[in-house]
């Protein structure tokens, strides 16, 4: 139980650390959001008129920082995230986070999950069948693969799969010709225009897994019970899903309860090379047109979900593992 | 392995299956309501030919985000999208054709003697797209909502413009000015959209009408919005007050984040408007379809502009202003740092040929700027103390990512260079950018204003009027960034906005660029262009060099209306 409290303490005590930093990082930024304002009305518009617009939405600039600072974390907490200064002045901060953080989950989580599952597999019988094909040639290209920046791959692959945006498309989240809708028209299309942001993030992101589980997979395989379970004559692959790949599996399990909670993020390089309208894709926004409210939001958001996700992987660890209850 | 490669099968056979079964899917393009192709295409009041309705007409615009779904006309940020498309001004003014004018919501107007009181005659039977009738009493609302709500009046009507009383009178609106506001005209008649009193006076709007988003407009213009964050749709308002118009029924209006999808759409004829920049446009568009074109018309400079703050010692001297503004050779800038697409500047300001009328060419020979001339550069140079034994240093301010810019940058560092002015560029974010430019933190930037206006007037002032400008390191927004002081041209400015007749406002306008040749506060390079890229294979009515009747490009409002009432569906007909 104190170790539970010091757990949820310290939870608190990081998340109110980041919350601060969120919320000065931004205002040492150059630029301010009257400079977005004032390129979008075509420089037609006085700056104190600006000004005064921007009050309207809420904009204080020349409110003391310290009060902007507390009503700032008031706000955070109390959902009352406000409306957006710059590009899409006065529309609610909340509306477009939901309209993006849809096309975020569905790209980022589902590659997170994938790439998991198919590095975790590929570890496993790569470890199985130490020096056979799968082993020689798959780790040591995964190796080269993660090493590479999401936005070398990902401009290859535009390089190279999308010949005049005919063949995949490299751009977007859906075809704006198709009415969006249960069809199967908009979900091929969906479908689609995932293709290539999801195999960047795949093929960036996969190595580690394999290599991990390919690790981890090698000590276990060492274990006395999994001599026991041949000598048993159980079935290969009943040894190394059930015996050995369910153990090796623990260690890798926590790391994607941390990658999980970097999903909210997007991979924002990624999201900006092939224009998905997602949460990265927002941050980057957001940061060019200098949006308090935005990136604040945002900040605060992807604070909380990579901290969320750490303190549940502590939580299930506990529950999992008795030895981490011990004094410590 | 095996079981990994299967299940990556499985998905890339269900995305075939799922991208070949498109036959149930809906199309934004599929005719429902726009086939009405049977209008009555009752006589125009201009008399001009009429077509029959009809047509899906595709925009390609970037934007670089979602659309964000709101249509207050008051809230400038999302002019682009309500303006002209839903929202109509009194009077549209065309900034192409030396400010001609088309009644719109106003049919006629009248200016007493001083200038200081005008009076509109509103247009009869215009209905708002709910079917309710448009009155004076909505265009007067619309002004007095600004004076009540300050945050609303965009264009300081009430405070810097001297606007003191807005009132109707059965069909007719009459606004009082402290001063002559001539110059005020394209401001409140053109920009200004007019609003429906009986949507704004209620509910959300009526008590925060600075901020209330305006989701579903009712306007008079020519179209009504359905809006999604990836695509906004306008359908042809029924309601529209020129019998048979538009004669498009439909138009697509993707939100593209990047130049080069948008690009895509328009080299593959999907979509078929186009306004933004193509690199290398011959071969990648026009080629691609011999119903290609595109017609890009001048109106703002771009140029060096120069820190005249005595702070900067090199750039405040005349001397070194000279030398590059002899240096320079626009016609290559022009044709190689931008692709031809933008003309070359010339050392007045004054754009051509969109406001040749104000163009001095002959002073612009004697004075030695018609070409380049590298003896007189060099000779210039040396009365300020440099040559290439003796070399200059300076940085040049431009934009991260404006590609043409680069190119037009390293080409002028190649000319400057033997003469001994050395250029480096710095390639700053925007927000850094201006915040340089404004603050006076440059030797040299290379940069344009915002926006024009219908005469070389709007930019010349923002370029030179002292009221523009702020001491170093205060922001000086307004246009002023290089600094210029001159009392002389001040006044010759605040002459032009009292001037009694054209002629006195031309003869101002060229009194004001003598100043500018000798002085060359700023040294314009090109004249950057409204882009615009149209294909001809479907739609006719464009706008073209033999008929400006608009800024062709989309995001020029109130000038898009003009477009859309000129567009039509060539299958229909």
């Amino acid at each position: 139980m104190r170790y539970l409290l010091r757990r949820v303490g310290f939870f608190l005590l990081t998340l109110w650390a980041a919350l601060t930093l969120n919320f000065f990082l931004p205002h040492f930024m150059p630029g301010s959001p009257i400079n977005t304002l004032r390129a979008q009305t075509k420089g037609r518009v006085s700056d104190a008129q600006l000004t005064e617009i921007l009050t309207s939405f809420g904009y204080k600039p020349h409110e003391n920082i310290v009060q902007q600072y507390f009503n700032y974390l008031g706000n955070m907490v109390t959902g009352n995230w406000g409306v957006s200064l710059g590009s899409s002045l006065g529309t609610p901060v909340s509306k477009l986070i939901g309209e993006a953080l849809p096309w975020t989950l569905g790209l980022v989580g589902i590659t997170t999950v994938l790439a998991f599952l198919l590095g975790s597999l590929v570890g496993t019988i790569a470890a199985w069948r130490r020096g056979g094909v799968v082993d020689s040639v798959l780790p040591s290209v995964f190796v080269v693969t993660s090493a590479l920046p999401y936005f070398v791959v990902g401009l290859f692959l535009i390089l190279f799969l999308t010949v005049d945006n005919t063949w995949l498309p490299s751009s977007g989240n859906y075809d704006t010709s198709i009415v969006p809708g249960f069809s199967p028209g908009f979900i091929g299309s969906v479908l689609k225009y995932a293709a290539l942001p999801a195999l960047t993030l795949l093929i960036t992101s996969i190595g580690g897994w394999v290599l991990t589980m390919r690790n981890n997979m090698i000590t276990t395989l060492a274990e006395d019970y999994i001599r026991m379970g041949r000598a048993k004559g159980l079935s290969d692959r009943k040894v190394m899903l059930n015996y050995a790949a369910r153990n090796a599996f623990l260690p890798n399990l926590s790391g994607f309860a941390m990658s999980i909670g970097f999903v909210l993020t997007g991979a924002i390089l990624v999201e900006k090379i092939f224009n998905y309208p997602g949460l990265g894709y927002q941050l980057y926004n957001a940061v060019q047109s200098i949006d308090y409210p935005m990136m604040q939001t945002l900040f605060m958001l992807f604070t909380v979900a990579v901290l969320g996700a750490l303190l549940i992987c502590d939580l299930v660890t506990v529950w999992l593992d008795p030895r981490t209850r011990a004094k410590g | 392995m095996r079981r990994s490669k299967s299940s990556l099968l499985a998905v890339a056979v269900s995305i075939g299956l799922a991208a070949s079964a498109c036959s149930s899917t809906k199309h934004t393009t599929d005719s429902s309501g726009g086939s009405s192709t049977a209008s009555s295409a009752g006589g125009s009041s201009t008399g001009a030919q009429t077509y029959k309705q009809g047509g899906t007409l595709t925009i390609s615009n970037e934007q670089g985000q979602t659309w964000p779904c709101s249509f207050n006309p008051y809230n400038s940020t999302f002019n682009l999208e309500s303006l002209g498309f839903i929202y109509e001004p009194l009077i549209y003014t065309n900034i192409l054709q030396d400010a001609k004018e088309t009644p719109m919501l106003a049919s006629s107007y009248q200016w007493n003697a001083d200038k200081t009181k005008i009076t509109f005659t509103i247009r009869d039977g215009v209905k708002w797209s709910d079917g309710q009738p448009l009155t004076a009493d909505d265009v007067a609302y619309t002004y007095n909502l600004m004076k009540q709500t300050p945050a609303l009046d965009n264009y300081s009507l009430w405070s810097a413009a001297g606007l003191t009383d807005v009132t109707a009178t059965g069909n007719q609106v009459s606004m009082t000015f402290k001063q002559n506001a001539q110059v005020y005209f394209y401001t409140f008649a053109t920009l200004v959209g007019i609003i429906p009193k009986h949507i704004w006076s209620t509910g959300d709007a009526a008590a925060h009408p600075d901020t209330w988003t305006d989701p579903n407009p009712i306007g008079s213009g020519p179209y009504t919005v359905k809006c999604t964050p990836n695509n906004m749709e306008y359908t042809a308002n029924p309601n529209f007050w020129q019998p048979g118009k538009p004669y498009v029924s439909k138009l697509e209006y993707p939100a593209y984040l990047d130049n080069g999808p948008a690009n895509q759409d328009l080299a593959s004829g999907k979509a078929q408007w186009g306004s933004q920049f193509i690199t290398g446009i011959k071969s990648f568009y026009l080629s691609k379809s011999s119903d290609n074109h595109t017609w890009s018309p001048p109106v703002l400079n771009v140029a060096v502009i120069p820190n005249l703050d005595p702070s900067h010692k090199a750039t405040s001297q005349l001397g070194v202003r000279q030398a590059i503004a002899y240096a320079i050779d626009k016609a290559k800038v022009s044709a190689i740092g931008e692709d031809g697409q933008q003309p070359p500047g010339n050392q007045t300001g004054v754009v051509t040929p969109t406001f040749d009328k104000y163009n001095d060419a002959a002073a612009i020979a004697a004075a030695g700027f018609d070409k380049p001339d590298m003896t007189k550069a060099a000779q210039a140079l040396a009365t300020a103390g440099y040559s290439p034994s003796n070399p200059l240093n300076l940085t040049i301010i431009s934009i991260q990512g404006y590609t043409d810019w680069d190119a037009s940058i390293a080409i002028i560092k190649d000319e400057l260079k033997p003469l001994g002015i050395n250029i480096t560029e710095s390639s700053l974010t925007n927000q850094t950018y201006y915040d340089k430019l404004y603050k006076g933190d440059f030797d040299l930037a290379y940069g344009s204003q915002p926006s024009a206006g219908p005469s070389p007037y709007t930019e010349l002032r923002a370029w030179l009027h002292s009221a523009n400008t702020a001491p170093i390191g205060q922001s000086a927004s307004a246009g002023n960034f290089e600094r210029y002081k001159n009392s002389a041209v001040d006044s010759l400015l605040d002459q032009y906005a009292t001037a009694s007749s054209a002629d006195q406002q031309v003869s101002v306008i060229k009194q004001v660029t003598t100043h500018v040749l000798q002085d060359l506060p700023f040294i314009p390079v090109t004249e950057s262009a409204d882009w615009f890229q149209y294909n001809t294979k479907n739609f006719g009515g464009w706008p073209t060099a033999d008929n400006p009747y608009a800024q062709p490009a989309a995001y020029n409002y109130p000038d898009n209306e003009q477009v859309l009432l000129h567009l039509y569906y060539k299958p229909a007909q």
